[in-house]
């Protein structure tokens, strides 16, 4: 129907509520879990047989209906791949992680959200034009409010959900608005159409205003800072392996749109767009450090690291240049693989030891000491130590700044860095060097079951950062194609 | 015919006043409201644009995208009012000012 990848996650995600019923009957749960996690792993395995041309720079376009400009089309080029397989791989991280905290509760209705947010999110990255993409960001939005509030026996589970449900939904429906201007101006909402028929509307007062939505309808669902007030409540509330992937790659959706809106369709109004987004970069960056350093709450302090380092990759975005931008999908691959990896050891902390207070958690290296180890990695890492992926993305991005020839923007984000590493180094005094309080005395090594997936992820974090070059190069050649609008077109549009 | 100029400051308006209640009401299901009313402002600039878009008669892409948010809006309010009833059960009152228990 659409492209395989999509067809086999639609089919898969709704096919998730039959194989919950035969665990029922059979009174295995295991069989819907393996079942989830198989599909994701099938899906990650059609990327190197269907879109071995597109990892090499082609564009694929699915057409329904009639002809681009009116129906509606997928396109999928390096950068849909790359953003797709990060999706994929943390979805099949995440699914394979145990979710202790909504033991006895709707297991089959968890895995199928879990499927129907991973599907939607590649819809979101392979969609051709913007109202395709609208639908699919929608899927996603209600996918994760329902996650959000998934124990709903809580209180702080549902009022974080009907915050973010409010938030997240006034973002969309500004998203929406911008569209109808879109369409207004250029009576098609293709993006391809769209970058050709804008390319001269600099001076159109209604571009500003599209623009302006736009970033505002984009950053809301990333977490830019005046808008970033859900994010942390929604990461604390909901289950860990659900944080991770809020975290990791949902919110990760909202720099993909600002890519691909940016730079597609206002290229040409780069003068207009590069300060106020470099300016929103940097509050963000700076208000996720403050408040990351008043935490008591483990959830909430990895939450506000998420906002700090959204603020870096906005930074990238909105310098603009092909090396920052390459610079920041690289960093959205090493944040996705990090952030996971530590809300996952901060799930498996959580399920030991009931609490997520860091007072009470402290010491608990001793009694979990696998979990904790790479607990501490992932934090050492966090910091921006060479020898870890975090480094290399850290550095391109500052190299790319200076050589934009804007080197404020590069000590603004040195200075933030070194402001992340205060509350990094609190979390490994707290988790690692404090003495034990009677909490974490009590604590057990997590379960095999959850130590895998820390372990994976925790490989996949040592292993980016020290060879770095196949990464670097799959963040290169996707943001290649970003910044290159015009295979896109050349492929949408025949000439 | 109306200028399409009236059109778009109607939806204009519109929009502005959902986000006003949005903003300044603090009853839940209010809320609920204005988000609604923010959608039919977005539809109602959709069909406006789609008929003055090719001079004479309307353009079909719009109808498409206006029936699909309708749907959308649908189910985002039908899950946002699933939501209020639990907040109702957990707190009693759907004053949105009650909703400040995480901030501590």
């Amino acid at each position: 129907m659409f492209t395989p990848i999509l067809d086999a996650m639609i089919l898969l995600t709704v096919m998730t509520p039959v194989m919950g019923l035969i665990s029922r009957k059979s009174k295995k749960v295991k069989v819907v879990k393996a079942y989830a996690m198989l599909a994701v792993i099938f899906a990650l395995m059609l990327i190197p047989l269907y879109y071995d041309g597109v990892l090499t720079g082609d564009v694929i376009l699915v057409v329904h209906g009639s002809s681009p400009p009116i129906g509606v089309s997928i396109a999928v080029d390096t950068f849909s791949i790359f953003m797709a397989s990060i999706s994929l791989i943390i979805g099949a991280v995440t699914i394979a992680f145990p979710v202790a905290e909504i033991e006895g509760g709707n297991i089959t209705g968890y895995y199928t959200i879990m499927l129907a947010i991973t599907s939607a999110m590649i819809g979101i990255v392979f969609s051709g034009d913007l109202f395709t993409l609208f639908i699919f960001w929608e899927t996603m939005c209600i996918s994760s409010y329902t996650l959000v509030a998934f124990r709903k026996e809580r209180w702080e589970a549902i009022e974080a959900s009907y915050k973010y449900l409010i938030m997240s939904a006034t973002g969309s429906m500004i998203l929406l608005f911008a569209l109808s201007f879109l369409y207004g101006l250029a009576g098609t909402l293709n993006i391809a159409y769209l970058s050709t028929s804008l390319a001269e509307g600099v001076e159109n007062p209604w571009m500003s205003i599209a623009l302006l939505m736009l970033i505002v309808g984009f950053g809301l669902q990333a977490g830019m800072a005046p808008f970033h007030t859900w994010l942390p409540d929604a990461h604390m509330a909901a289950p860990s392996p659900v944080s991770a992937i809020l975290s990791g790659v949902m919110v990760k959706t909202g720099i993909y749109g600002f890519i691909r809106v940016l730079m597609l369709i206002f290229a040409s109004m780069y003068g207009s767009w590069h300060i106020t987004l470099a300016a929103f970069a940097v509050l963000t960056m700076f208000i996720g450090n403050f408040m990351a350093l008043l935490q008591d709450d483990i959830k909430r302090l990895l939450a506000f690291s998420t906002i700090t380092n959204i603020g870096y990759i906005l930074l990238g975005v909105s310098i603009g240049s092909y090396r920052a931008v390459a610079g920041s999908l690289f960093h959205v691959l090493n944040h996705a693989v990090l952030k996971a990896l530590l809300f996952l050891c901060a799930g498996a902390f959580i399920y030991r030891g009931r609490t997520r207070s860091l007072m009470e958690l402290a010491g608990i290296r001793r009694t979990m000491p696998i979990t904790g180890t790479v607990f501490i990695i992932g934090t050492i890492a966090l910091i921006g130590l060479p020898p870890l992926n975090f480094f290399w993305s850290e550095l391109m991005i500052v190299t790319a700044a200076l050589e934009a020839g804007l080197p404020y923007l590069s000590l603004l984000m040195i200075l933030n860095v070194m402001l992340s590493s205060v509350y990094c180094l609190r979390l490994i005094q707290a988790i690692a060097l404090r003495e034990p309080t009677s909490i974490s005395r009590r604590a057990k090594e997590a379960p095999v079951m959850m130590l895998i997936p820390i372990l994976t992820l925790g490989l996949l974090c040592v292993l980016i950062g020290a060879y770095p070059v196949p990464f670097q190069a799959f963040a290169e050649a996707a943001a290649k194609v970003a910044l290159d609008p015009k295979t896109y077109i050349e492929a949408v549009i025949p000439p | 015919m109306i200028p399409l100029a009236y059109y778009i400051a109607c939806s204009t308006a519109l929009f502005l006043i959902g986000l006003y209640c949005l903003v300044m009401k603090r009853n839940m299901i209010r809320m609920l409201m204005a988000l609604e009313l923010m959608l039919n402002a977005v539809n109602l600039n959709f069909v406006a644009l789609s008929s003055y878009h090719v001079s004479g008669m309307v353009h079909p892409l719009a109808r498409v995208f206006t029936i699909l948010s309708i749907g959308i809006g649908g189910c985002i309010i039908a899950l946002a009012f699933v939501i209020t009833i639990y907040a109702y059960r957990h707190y009693g009152t759907l004053d949105v000012r009650e909703l400040r228990r995480l901030k501590h």
